[in-house]
């Protein structure tokens, strides 16, 4: 009745002006890029006079004649004010609001807006990672927010993308983030069957994402309970819009290179290195030039230059998305083809979309996600990496001095003139002849029935699913490396990973005076399952027939593997959102969930978690002209870790064999008390927009994980195998702080600039391991009680001696001993101060120095978009500080007990008394300065270029006549250059995959491709 | 219309319930939950048969346990420096060998002791004779693994009158979790030497002569393994008395036939593992066996092998190696030269197999057990008994086929014959893990042994040292908190 009052008071005062002396104005609300804006609000500035713009975005409004501007706003633009003009017409274009605090955020089941939140939320704009050339989604959201670390392994296809959301939750169990997308848990990870790493986001085309969400703290998290101590990181596709077909066509076009190339020695440079290096030791001449292939030339060959080439690489993508009546929809098509920059390696991807909503009647709407994709990928026959035919172990190890085909015009397989041989093989010949070739088919869906039950009260259940398929079809020839000793080999995988879930919920919302209350209960079952069929074939008849078959091969062989999770999850939750005057806020949640690994007993854990958010800004008092708006929030909550394999908890047995008899071991020694790793978190956090636009996110977190899921030594004499029973033993912490700012520099009609940068400070603790505080090892670091996580155990390198060209380290108590090769067995190693006979540096002599880890102190992104009439260029900084990289790559390319190719850095070995340098006397058979040590342990602090991109969008007039509504073109480098100290290939190196402990480890992989590409988006 | 919706938000909620059974309840693939393994009685005799799974372990029977014999011996060299301080006696206490024989043993013992309580609980499922049949492999193995674990970790019995020394934990609870009753210090030696002789005294009485095949009857514990190996234990404790009678039932018949074959290497080699001079042996093949770093014909053969260990001067020299005349046919069947560049050095060829190391360990051959016998009856006698002697012939006349056969008159004393025993057991079972605790048992020094060089020569390394034993694995040491000390001069 109050409501109706008011009204009815409004409509006499209106009727009372619009007696007056009136104007009638007429005019149009579009956005930035002309789209019209409906429902925006105008209003004469100074009266209650106003009105609404139409679907087309037009209004026409009686003001008083005394009237001079119009107010214009609408939700997620910023307001204007706006002079009227002498013509009483009016072309409002409202800018987007560059903070997005007004934006809808999903978090989990359900959504709310940035303004109520008060969790740790990051959003990410599909428009921020649109059309960058990056093989997998995950590789585009680097440097995106704050405090999410995001590593990309190397520029190898599939290679592993790393990402931890405010640093490691956990020591033995996985990391990563789990991943939703509309609502299906996606597989994630490395897939990779035999040679080649095969990342499973690589399937996803990134071009159909709306937007992606990192739920950073516990209260946004842990609705995903047990699977949400790494974070949470939740990706929304496109879906339509009410009104005309749009249709979009993206396409662009491009090459990439070896972002940098290492240089190794030429032909003369290492026969003259090697022989020396045998001279230094008494021994004859190891290497020597020639001409092996008979054209009368003196052979040499940079490898690098023929296994590295132009890749080209293209994307082609329509999307159609509109919307008719009830129905919505999105479609799209798309086609990628990247070709790396290594020669046959390559990764076509062919995805299809549709994603359609239907409002049956005012109470029940249904709808599905559905993306079909096709990923074939092209790996290195031979491995990859560190492999001895891999890439880029073969181009800058293989001798410089032998040709690449012989006189017959086959591929050259001697050692040329070499003597002592340490071969790697023709790094073409084994790309060329050799494969690994996976077909990927992955179709992941959505599909859901909403039903508004009472008003407010909303029924939904959705069911998912996510199946990838892959064949994998490998083969090594007869004649060249792997497949020599074995006379051909064929080998292939079937493999299959699907999961499936279904959710269903109770959402109820409503506001009642000053109170805005939602609560949610809901329940979701997930089960994953996996397979794969393994077959091999070796000494193969006729390579031009390679089924795997008796007839083809003279021996074949088969295998069955579950290969990957058979796991189920069974979960109930519910939360609660309060607001009172859009001023206090506070949400809680809980989930509770059931893992079938674990024991019956300790199978269920519960993750709560509660939040406040305080709206400073919105209080009486709140004076501040300059910050106009300003939240504080808090938050605590559990989370857990289900990255713990099947059946961590499970006593089990496993065939074994006593030689022709069969027999049964104890496989895993189980504990039924095992339980879930629990994280509790601690984030305090405060968002402010200040003066015009200048948003502001900071957040203090600290993050504690207890009961982790590690090996706790037991006796030899209870007899589980490796002396280790799984408990729940060991703790770590985290803490950090996170800061985000958007800066809106110029906001005129023609002229914006807008920068935004993030930037996250983060220290990993590990608090305690085991029963006996022992060290868990990984690459060359450890996880110890007391120290940073993964702080690197080497010895310590302490340069060369200058008076003799020995290599020197120091031993645990800081005594410098060098070593002489030339020496007797029993006295090669000496004391630096008095050359008396010592004991030799063994790994007894590894220290931890604190400060050096392979994880980032600081790391971020910084961004910019610059646009100037029909111009725009932006460009995308990813930096991180504070961490070490363990060169192993180095190592190798240095040793003296090859002779395989050197890294040019050994021409400025030791050679006489008082020389000064890092790189010991030339001489044969030495081992130890190559041992890991400090020698190779190099700061790692990068500034990276990853995109560049100037763009010109063709004038509104050209479109008409062109009947379109968009032309784009544009041109773009992805990872254009890199700033770092770091000698290596990549500071982002890591040949160990997705681990938590050995991190770091730069062992010959392929630096990431540098992609220029053109392109242009059109739409009509 | 309200009604409807009831029930349907009913039968929803019912098929919401019956999920959460569908993804919590998994069965496992690939592995067996542990509460079947001795759900039938073929699975228990799977189960007990991991026991043998154990013991062939690379660390172990298989290999390295016999090799380790070997390099503390003057008769092969660590020509591939493959076995750091070993063979010099100067291990240190975290080392990788002692923690892996250390744990390869202890681990048999653990798996012995839950197989016999999981028989135990399950005998209903098995015949009586069965059960019988099942636990006596498992105190077997037990056995086996208690003797070879006693002599690297604790000084030989005859070091003290009685055995009262410090030996190893004696374990024989069966342990199902970090059970804390598992941290035992360590028991005297004689209290392992009777436990392992209790154990294979029940073990001979329950265990078949034979299996079905002649596989399992090679390979799996019987009566004359059981018995064979209790000749070795009481020839090691210097009760010459009860090795004569132990060996004497071997010969005599009593559980089963064996014979040496003509040659003196007629066990050895492909084709030949199963014959009646074999009593049992741990099996290898293609699939199954101690790979390419710790298979016998890895680290002994030298052609395709590794070649790590070669067959040291001292050995085929006939003054450091009195018995080994020049016309002995073993010289020729038993080692061979290396191939280049290795063709100044010796190897054994006892292990030739390497292209699918398959080569069976030899744990009993039937010439040891005649060795035994004459050496016990040789020793129990007052004079130079001449059963003893005949037993000594039967080994000895297979490799000197010119040569004239020992008689009572080729001896000037008892202890003569012992000597000659001795060197014939050094010859005969050269390269099988004997000749290091067989100088130990009779309170021998080391030496004439090589560095890995073949030509150095080691210190002499008297009876009695402290690192002629390996040290307690410091690890466990740790583990234990106290409980378990760690060996003098560790």
């Amino acid at each position: 009745m109050k409501k109706n009052v008011s009204l009815m008071m409004a409509f006499l005062l209106f009727a009372f002006l619009s007696w007056s002396q009136t104007k009638m104005i007429t005019g149009s609300v579009t956005d930035d890029k002309a789209n019209p804006i409906p429902n925006a609000s105008i209003i004469a500035k100074g009266t209650k006079v106003g009105t609404t713009s139409g679907v087309d975005g037009s209004f026409k409004l009686s003001v008083p004649n005394n009237a001079v501007f119009l107010t214009i706003s609408s939700l997620n633009y910023v307001s204007q004010d706006i002079r009227i003009p002498s013509g009483n017409f009016v072309n409002a274009s409202l800018i987007t609001k560059a903070d997005n605090l007004q934006d809808v955020v999903v978090v989990g089941y359900s959504t709310v807006n940035r303004s109520s939140l008060s969790g740790s939320v990051a959003k990410i704009s599909g428009n921020e990672i649109i059309n960058r050339p990056v093989l997998s989604i995950d590789q585009a959201l680097t440097g995106k927010a704050a405090g999410v670390q995001i590593n990309t392994s190397s520029g190898l296809i599939g290679d592993n993308v790393t990402i931890r959301v405010r640093g490691s939750a956990s020591i033995s169990s996985g990391g990563q983030p789990l991943i939703v997308m509309d609502g299906v848990p996606l597989i994630q990870g490395n897939q990779g069957q035999l040679y080649n790493p095969a990342n499973a986001l690589a399937d996803i085309n990134p071009n159909d994402i709306e937007s992606v969400e990192v739920l950073k703290d516990a209260a946004a998290a842990s609705i995903y309970g047990s699977r949400a101590s790494g974070g949470v990181i939740l990706i929304t596709t496109k879906k339509g819009k009410s009104g005309e077909a749009k249709v979009n066509y993206d396409a662009y076009i491009g090459m990439n290179q070896p972002g940098k190339q290492l240089i190794v020695l030429d032909a003369d440079q290492f026969v003259s290195v090697i022989n020396k290096m045998r001279s230094n030791a008494g021994l004859g001449n190891a290497v020597a030039l020639g001409d092996f292939n008979g054209d009368g030339a003196t052979d040499k060959t940079n490898w690098q230059d023929v296994v590295y080439r132009n890749g080209m690489t293209q994307n082609h993508q329509i999307s159609i998305s509109g919307g008719a009546g009830r129905t919505t929809y999105y479609s799209s098509a798309s086609y990628n083809d990247f070709q790396n920059y290594i020669i046959v390696n390559r990764q076509k991807r062919i995805t299809l979309r549709l994603n359609l909503t239907n409002k049956i009647n005012n109470w029940l709407e249904t709808g599905f996600k559905t993306q079909y994709s096709r990923t074939t990928s092209y790996g290195l026959g031979s491995g990859t990496g560190g492999a001895l035919s891999g890439v880029p172990f073969g181009p800058l190890t293989a001798y410089p001095n032998v040709p690449i085909y012989s006189a017959d015009g086959t591929y050259y397989t001697g050692a040329g003139g070499n003597t002592v041989s340490q071969n790697t093989p023709n790094p073409v010949a084994v790309q060329n002849l050799n494969y690994d070739t996976r077909d990927t088919k992955r179709f992941i869906a959505s599909t859901y029935a909403e039903a508004t039950l009472i008003k407010g009260l909303k029924f939904k259940s959705q069911y998912n699913v996510d199946v990838q398929t892959a064949y994998t079809d490998q083969y090594w020839d007869g004649s060249v490396g792997d497949g020599q000793g074995l006379a051909g080999v064929g080998q292939t995988v079937s493999s299959e990973v699907r999961v499936w879930s279904w959710f269903n919920t109770l959402n109820f919302n409503k506001k009642i005076g000053d109170h805005d209350l939602g609560v949610l209960a809901g329940a979701e079952y997930t089960r994953s399952y996996s397979s794969s069929n393994y077959a091999y074939g070796l000494n193969l008849f006729d390579p031009l027939f390679r089924l795997i078959g008796s007839s083809n091969y003279a021996t074949i062989g088969a295998q069955n593997a579950v290969g990957g999770p058979n796991s189920g999850l069974a979960s109930y939750f519910g939360g609660l959102n309060y607001g009172y005057k859009g001023k206090y806020l506070l949400s809680a949640n809980i989930r509770t969930d059931a893992y079938s690994g674990f024991g019956r007993d300790n199978r269920w854990g519960n993750f709560p978690s509660t939040s406040v958010g305080w709206k400073i800004s919105e209080e009486k008092f709140w004076k501040s002209k300059l910050v106009n708006d300003l939240k504080l929030r808090a938050s605590y909550g559990v989370t857990g870790n289900s990255n713990i394999g099947d059946y961590p908890g499970l006593a089990a047995y496993s065939p074994t064999q006593y030689a022709d008899i069969p027999s049964l071991n104890i496989s895993t020694p189980g504990n039924s008390a095992l339980r879930w790793e629990q994280t509790s978190q601690m984030d305090i956090g405060l968002d402010a927009t200040i003066g015009k636009g200048i948003s502001l996110v900071f957040d203090y977190y600290n993050k504690k994980t207890k009961d982790l899921i590690l090996n706790n030594p037991i006796l030899a004499s209870i007899g589980f195998p490796g002396n280790t029973i799984t408990q729940n033993i060991g703790s770590l912490e985290t803490k950090g702080v996170e800061l985000t700012i958007g800066l809106p520099i110029i906001e005129k009609r023609d002229f914006k600039w807008n920068i935004n940068l993030n930037g996250a400070w983060n220290i990993n603790k590990v608090i305690s391991t085991n029963a006996t505080g022992g060290d868990i090892t990984g690459g060359q670091s450890i996880a110890r009680p007391g120290y940073n996580m993964s702080v690197y155990y080497l010895i310590r390198w302490a340069g060369v001696n200058p008076a003799n060209g020995f290599p020197m380290f120091l031993d645990v108590n800081g005594v410098a001993k060098q070593y002489d090769h030339s020496a007797p067995t029993a006295n090669r190693w000496t004391k630096v101060s008095d050359g008396s006979v010592t004991t030799a540096i063994t790994s007894a002599d590894r220290v931890v120095d604190n400060s050096k880890t392979p994880i980032p102190k600081i790391f971020g992104g910084f961004s910019q978009s610059l646009i100037f009439k029909q111009f725009d260029l932006s460009f995308d900084l990813q930096y991180a500080l504070g961490f070490y990289v363990y060169n192993s790559t180095r190592a190798t390319l240095l040793s003296y007990t090859t002779t395989r190719n050197k890294s040019e850095e050994i021409l400025n070995a030791w050679t006489k008394s008082s020389d000064v340098t890092n790189v010991p006397k030339l001489y044969w058979g030495e081992n130890q300065s190559t041992q890991a040590s400090t020698r190779f342990l190099e700061k790692g602090d990068f500034l990276r270029m990853r995109n560049i991109q100037i763009g010109y969008n063709l004038p509104k007039i050209l479109l008409d006549k062109a009947n379109l509504s968009r032309l784009r073109v544009y041109a773009q480098i992805q990872n254009a250059f890199t700033l770092t100290g770091y000698s290596g290939m990549d500071p982002e190196s890591n040949a160990n995959g997705n681990v938590n402990i050995g991190l770091g480890i730069d062992n010959f992989r392929p630096y990431l491709p540098r992609t220029f590409t053109i392109g242009f988006n059109i739409g009509l | 219309m309200k009604k409807f919706i009831n029930n349907i938000l009913l039968s929803f909620t019912i098929l919401i319930m019956s999920c959460q059974k569908e993804v919590t309840e998994i069965t496992p693939v690939g592995v067996l939950s542990s509460d079947l393994a001795f759900s039938t009685a073929q699975k228990i005799e799977t189960t007990t048969l991991g026991v043998y799974n154990d013991m062939q372990n690379a660390n172990f029977l298989s290999g390295r346990a016999l090799i380790y014999v070997d390099l503390m011996g003057e008769d092969v060299f660590d020509k591939g420096n493959f076995f750091g301080t070993l063979p010099i006696f100067n291990q240190l206490s975290n080392n990788g060998i002692p923690a892996n024989l250390w744990t390869a043993g202890y681990t048999t013992i653990a798996d012995a002791n839950r197989s016999m309580a999981g028989i135990a609980a399950n005998a209903s499922k098995l015949t009586a004779n069965k059960a019988k049949e099942l636990t006596a492999e498992c105190l077997f193995a037990r056995a086996i693994s208690n003797f070879y674990l006693i002599n690297f970790f604790a000084q030989p019995y005859v070091s003290s009158a009685d055995g009262s020394h410090t030996g190893i934990p004696l374990v024989t609870i069966p342990f199902f979790s970090n059970d804390p009753t598992a941290n035992q210090p360590r028991a005297t030696v004689a209290a392992v030497y009777t436990a392992i002789i209790a154990d294979l005294t029940q073990a001979i009485g329950d265990l078949p002569a034979n299996y079905p095949t002649l596989y399992s009857t090679k390979t799996r514990a019987t009566k004359a393994a059981a018995s064979a190996l209790l000749a070795r234990v009481y020839l090691y404790k210097g009760d010459y008395a009860n090795a004569k009678a132990e060996s004497q039932k071997i010969i005599s018949g009593t559980y089963g036939n064996f014979a040496l074959q003509p040659k003196p290497n007629g066990a050895f080699g492909p084709g030949n593992y199963q014959t009646s001079e074999t009593i049992w042996s741990i099996p290898n093949n293609v699939n199954d066996n101690p790979n390419t770093n710790n298979a016998l014909p890895q680290h002994y053969f030298p052609n395709g092998g590794r070649g790590d260990i070669a067959v040291s001067s001292s050995f085929r020299n006939a003054t450091t190696n009195p018995y080994f005349a020049p016309d002995d046919l073993r010289r020729t069947t038993m080692l061979i030269n290396g191939i280049a560049p290795n063709t100044a050095y010796f190897y054994t060829n006892k292990y030739p197999d390497v292209a699918t190391r398959s080569d069976w360990a030899p744990l009993f051959r039937y010439a040891e057990v005649l060795l035994t016998y004459a050496e016990a009856t040789a020793r129990t006698s007052t004079i130079v008994d001449p059963d003893a002697v005949v037993k000594l012939n039967l080994v000895r006349d297979r490799a000197r086929v010119s040569a004239s056969q020992y008689t009572i008159l080729s001896f000037a004393s008892k202890d003569a014959l012992v000597a000659a025993i001795l060197g014939e057991r050094r010859i005969e079972l050269a390269f099988e893990g004997h000749r290091f605790w067989d100088l130990m048992r009779t309170k021998s020094n080391v030496t004439n042994k090589v560095d890995s060089d073949g030509i150095t020569l080691v210190p002499l390394q008297n009876f009695g040292a402290q690192k002629s034993i390996f040290p307690i694995p410091q690890l466990e040491v740790d583990k234990s908190a106290g409980i378990l000390l760690q060996n003098a001069g560790y």
